[in-house]
């Protein structure tokens, strides 16, 4: 009898410990109290990525009924999927992660939890209850692409680069489409820095750019390194993530940025009027979601002009960026004239159009 | 006045540990509350909610022990090693390599049974673990090369390896681009055992028992630790030092692979670039904190493991960085290195004629 | 590659290996003293932090590059503690010093993480600047690079002039004879460890000061470790771990220009570059200099009251 009392006493102890994850009490109870948990790959201080979407936690919890938390620097893998797992058993009912590693960890617990609600940023698993978003970035790299082509004397640039990656690939791809547009003769030289953040190793590749004779930098780094060496050689820089014209006065032209206030507002509206549905979201210039900064003093009046009109042919769907005839490094046509790449194309590209300089090796 | 001279023990003391281990965490735990009290957060508080995330509940335990598993095995491979005063820092290579292994096997054999399938993931990143670790002993065998070093810059060298396939060769066409292989067939991933705990607890289980039978009860074994103990006297002894120095390295490297073989099967489902994450170094840590003995090292995986899970609580609830757990990692190791001291020490009172004879 | 290439890669390739030549001799000086340690990254980052920290809060650079020496050195003397006092492994402590000094680093800074500072600024020396290549490759950096040229010197002057560094290193070869001497073998090691993280934390300030002008976590990025890695590619001679850090720093320096050029070989090998050829390297040169080792010493203690 007594052991059956003590098997008992563990049965219940271990109820109570698996009981937060699998009642759904919690739900329901926190229907009027939304409690979003961020995760993020990198720590937010940057002013980078992560610091962009950490902007809309911000506005969220100014919001009221709304409450917030967040874990930065988790690895992906294993560790993200105890994250996420840690906040559903705390009642949190918006979980997002803002990482394309997180993936598999995001989709294996929204299995598992499907009264939480996922929102996975960059990936393209989504399901009942999560949700797959992204910016169409490259838009605004293209109008960032046209402004450095008519601005570079040397008909070169460099752009410093993290990893060979679809996402980032896309991006160079249709900076160069835009620098080209202006300037059939410019090339692109890209350096793989192999780190999304690391202030130090970013400035030096773009000094290592400046040296081989590029005379603008632009970035696909999280750090505002690249800027900082372009100011100090008198070359011109293009910014990402945010504005970085503070760290490159005179240096920054303008800068392809993230605004993802737009997207966490209306996701928090929608969740709390119930209208909102989970699927994949791909923004663009049109949604507000991406932009381009205000020019730098520098850039004149016309070529500010040029990029406004075709900014606004974007925004109206009148253009697209990756329209043909787009060829490859080798010459291969790969967009037929007349044709527009499909959102598959872009989203898995992993070669680079003619007129870039490196390997997406 | 009277003072205090330090006196080598005749014999190492055998339960001095029950007090300077519990009195090394504690100065630790001390240490860690004043910086928690700089950033204006109770540690009280702090320690509960430490505890409650690494063992406070049955979910809490079963993901410590999925990351005990990895620490677990990385560090049963380096205390080998260091019980030949061989110092691998490798285990983080070993490891990523392991990784290569196992996904290599499950790429090239693809449709072969669980068992045989698991079987073959499990000696290959044996091999290509081992490998990557009997490199540096037969650098150090044929040209004098430092371990510490070659072991360290073969870590960077081996993810690198590692990266250059999931972003290359191996990169599934499936995955939009991105860096990773295909997920594993369900043949190849490690079944769950106790709750959602994997089959890796049976790797490690069987590899402890093995490892502590080899190093009792064959010759092999017992001139390892007396290689160890005194590298002069096993010369003499005609000890194969060589032979050994580079078979401990191999079997260390092969232990750190498996442990890599047993995360991306049954943790990551698929090779991807995130796989390192500091198991290899930790595992030195838990090594030297049990003193090289098995059972030890199986406890400190769970604690250290504990630990670092439980800071992710202490991120969500409290917002303490997670950089927290390292520094917890590291100090508890330096207050034990100190305390080690009374293992084979002690302090003697001495009378005023012979103060400051020390 | 022009000329103009690579004379600016020489350059680069300075200001890349100054960090490096800062921590390598603050390694090199406290493994002469007969101490291994390997906290190297953690007390260098720890430097790069207390750096930021008072250039932040005061504004004067020198006294930042002064915090940064003396707060390394403080987290040195742990390993003081462990090692010379409680009798610690040497290698065990050190890494568990690097554990711990990353993670407090990491902790203590990040209120602080992205937030910029004005450092040192480089400046021309007048006359030698103008002199062509060698004053683009050596005279138009920061104050700090300046010292980093003098420093060699400095450390073999005191190892070979001086009683107390000429004491230093015996400690390091036998600590014995030191103490048949009449010296304390000890305190000429603690004189090692402090010295030796004084300079490793010097490079730390370079990074924060220098480098990047900002805070931010893992700063180092294993910058630490690879100084180890030049103590003993340079046999600890000063001269040569001067050589050993613009060696690794020139790699670093050709491998983003090479990319830049538009190489074709995949990021992941530029990568693994500067670690196989610091292999080889040490490969080459181990097979080479039999008969200059370690300091015979190095890494065991010295046992109390024998």
């Amino acid at each position: 009898m007594r052991f059956l009392n003590c098997a008992a006493a563990v049965l219940a102890v271990c109820g109570m410990a698996l009981s937060p994850l699998a009642s759904s009490a919690h739900a329901e109870e926190a229907a009027k109290n939304i409690k979003v948990g961020f995760i993020y790959v990198s720590p937010v201080g940057d002013e980078g990525w992560s610091w962009t979407h950490d902007q809309g936690r911000k506005m969220m919890e100014e919001m009221p009924g709304v409450e917030t938390t967040m874990m930065e620097s988790v690895p992906e893998g294993p560790d993200a999927e105890r994250a996420i797992k840690n906040m559903c058993s705390k009642g949190y009912n918006v979980i997002v992660a803002t990482s394309f590693g997180y993936m598999d960890a995001m989709a294996k617990m929204a299995k598992r939890n499907p009264k939480v609600t996922f929102l996975h940023c960059s990936g393209y698993k989504h399901s009942e209850n999560m949700t797959c978003y992204f910016g169409r970035m490259y838009q605004a790299r293209y109008l960032t692409g046209m402004v450095a082509g008519a601005m570079t004397k040397k008909n070169e640039i460099g752009y410093v680069a993290s990893f060979p990656i679809p996402e980032v690939v896309r991006g160079i791809n249709a900076f160069t489409l835009g620098v080209r547009a202006v300037n059939p003769d410019a090339k692109v030289r890209v350096v793989w820095t192999r780190t999304w953040y690391s202030p130090d190793d970013e400035k030096k590749a773009a000094e290592g750019l400046l040296d081989v004779g590029v005379d603008a930098i632009a970035q696909h780094q999280d750090s505002a390194g690249p800027q900082t060496a372009a100011e100090a050689r008198g070359a011109y820089s293009v910014g990402y993530n945010t504005d970085m014209s503070a760290a490159a006065p005179k240096a920054h032209l303008v800068a392809a940025v993230w605004d993802w206030n737009k997207f966490y507002k209306k996701f928090i509206d929608e969740y709390r009027a119930g209208t909102w549905k989970n699927g994949n979201y791909w923004y663009g210039i049109k949604d507000g979601i991406v932009d381009i900064s205000a020019y730098g003093a520098m850039v004149p009046e016309d070529v500010r002009a040029k990029v406004d009109a075709v900014k606004a042919d974007i925004i109206s769907g009148k253009y697209q960026v990756f329209t043909g005839p787009v060829k490859d490094q080798e010459g291969k046509v790969r967009v037929a004239e007349g044709q527009v790449a499909p959102d598959d194309m872009l989203l898995s590209m992993d070669w680079f159009v003619e007129g870039v300089i490196g390997t997406t090796k | 006045m009277d003072g205090f001279r330090v006196v080598r023990r005749q014999t190492p003391h055998r339960w001095v540990g029950l007090i300077v281990l519990p009195a090394a965490l504690l100065i630790a735990l001390a240490f860690c509350s004043l910086l928690l009290m700089i950033q204006d957060k109770s540690p009280v508080e702090a320690a509960v909610v430490l505890f409650q995330g690494g063992f406070g509940s049955l979910y809490a335990l079963q993901d410590t022990m999925l990351k005990a598993i990895p620490i677990f095995l990385c560090s049963l491979g380096v205390s080998i090693a260091f019980r030949m005063k061989v110092w691998n820092i490798g285990a983080e290579g070993q490891f990523a390599l392991g990784g290569v292994g196992a996904t290599w096997a499950v790429l090239t054999f693809p449709g072969l049974p669980m068992p045989l399938m698991l079987a073959l993931m499990l000696a290959c990143a044996a091999v290509t673990g081992g490998l990557w670790g009997m490199l540096p002993g037969l650098l150090k065998l044929k040209f004098g090369l430092n371990e510490i070093i070659s072991t360290l810059m073969l870590n960077y060298i081996g993810i690198e390896f590692m990266r250059y396939l999931v972003y290359g060769p191996w990169k599934d066409p499936g995955s939009m681009g991105f860096p990773m292989t295909a997920m594993f067939p369900e043949e190849a991933v490690f079944p769950e055992v106790i709750g959602y705990v994997h089959a890796g607890l049976i790797v490690c289980v069987i590899a402890a028992v093995a490892v502590s039978v080899f190093l009792q009860r064959t010759r092999l074994g017992f001139e390892l630790c007396a290689a160890g103990e005194n590298p002069r006297a096993a010369r003499y002894a005609r000890i194969p030092y060589g032979f050994l120095l580079v078979f401990v390295l191999t079997v260390s490297g092969a232990l750190a692979g498996m442990a890599g073989c047993v995360e991306v099967s049954a943790t990551f489902n698929r090779l991807q670039p995130s796989l390192c994450t500091g198991y290899g170094y930790t595992a030195i840590v838990v090594a030297w904190l049990s003193r090289l003995r098995t059972p030890s090292i199986a406890l400190f995986s769970i604690f250290l493991a504990g630990l670092l899970v439980g800071t992710d609580n202490l991120q969500v609830d409290l917002q303490v960085p997670a950089a927290f757990g390292g520094i917890l990692e590291g100090f508890i190791l330096l207050c034990v290195l100190a305390g080690q001291f009374f293992y084979s020490y002690t302090f003697v009172r001495t009378g005023r004629k012979q103060g400051g004879a020390a | 590659m022009t000329w103009d290439i690579f004379v600016a890669l020489l350059a680069a390739t300075v200001l890349a290996g100054t960090p490096l030549l800062y921590a390598t001799m603050g390694e090199l000086i406290t493994e002469r003293s007969g101490v291994l340690n390997l906290g190297v990254e953690g007390m260098m980052i720890m430097g790069a932090f207390f750096a930021f920290i008072v250039q932040f809060k005061t504004g004067n650079p020198w006294l930042a590059t002064l915090a940064a020496g003396l707060g390394a050195a403080c987290i040195g003397l742990l390993h003081g503690v462990v090692c010379l006092v409680f009798q610690g492994n040497q290698t065990v402590s050190g890494l568990a010093l690097t554990i711990f000094g990353v993670g407090l680093s990491d902790y203590l800074g990040a209120p602080f993480i992205g937030e910029k500072t004005v450092g040192f600024q480089p400046f021309d020396i007048p006359l030698l600047s103008d002199i062509p290549v060698l004053g683009e490759v050596l005279f138009q950096h920061d104050p700090l690079v300046y010292l980093s040229y003098l420093l060699p010197w400095a450390v073999m002057w005191f190892f070979r002039r001086t009683s107390l560094g000429l004491a230093l290193c015996a400690s390091g070869e036998s600590p014995d004879a030191v103490q048949a001497a009449g010296l304390d073998p000890v305190k000429m090691r603690w004189l090692g460890i402090f010295a030796g993280a004084f300079f490793v934390g010097v490079g730390g300030a370079y990074l924060s000061l220098c480098a990047t002008h900002m805070w931010t976590q893992n700063l180092t990025a294993g910058k630490g470790w690879i100084a180890v890695a030049l103590v003993i590619f340079a046999f600890w001679r000063p001269r040569r771990a001067m050589f050993g850090a613009y060696l690794f720093g020139g790699i670093m320096a050709f491998q983003l220009r090479l990319q830049a050029l538009g190489t074709t070989i995949p990021s992941s090998l530029m990568m693994m570059l500067p670690y196989a050829l610091t292999i080889l390297a040490l490969l080459f040169s181990s097979a080479r200099g039999k008969g200059r080792s370690a300091p015979a010493a190095l890494g065991d203690n010295i046992a109390p009251g024998a």
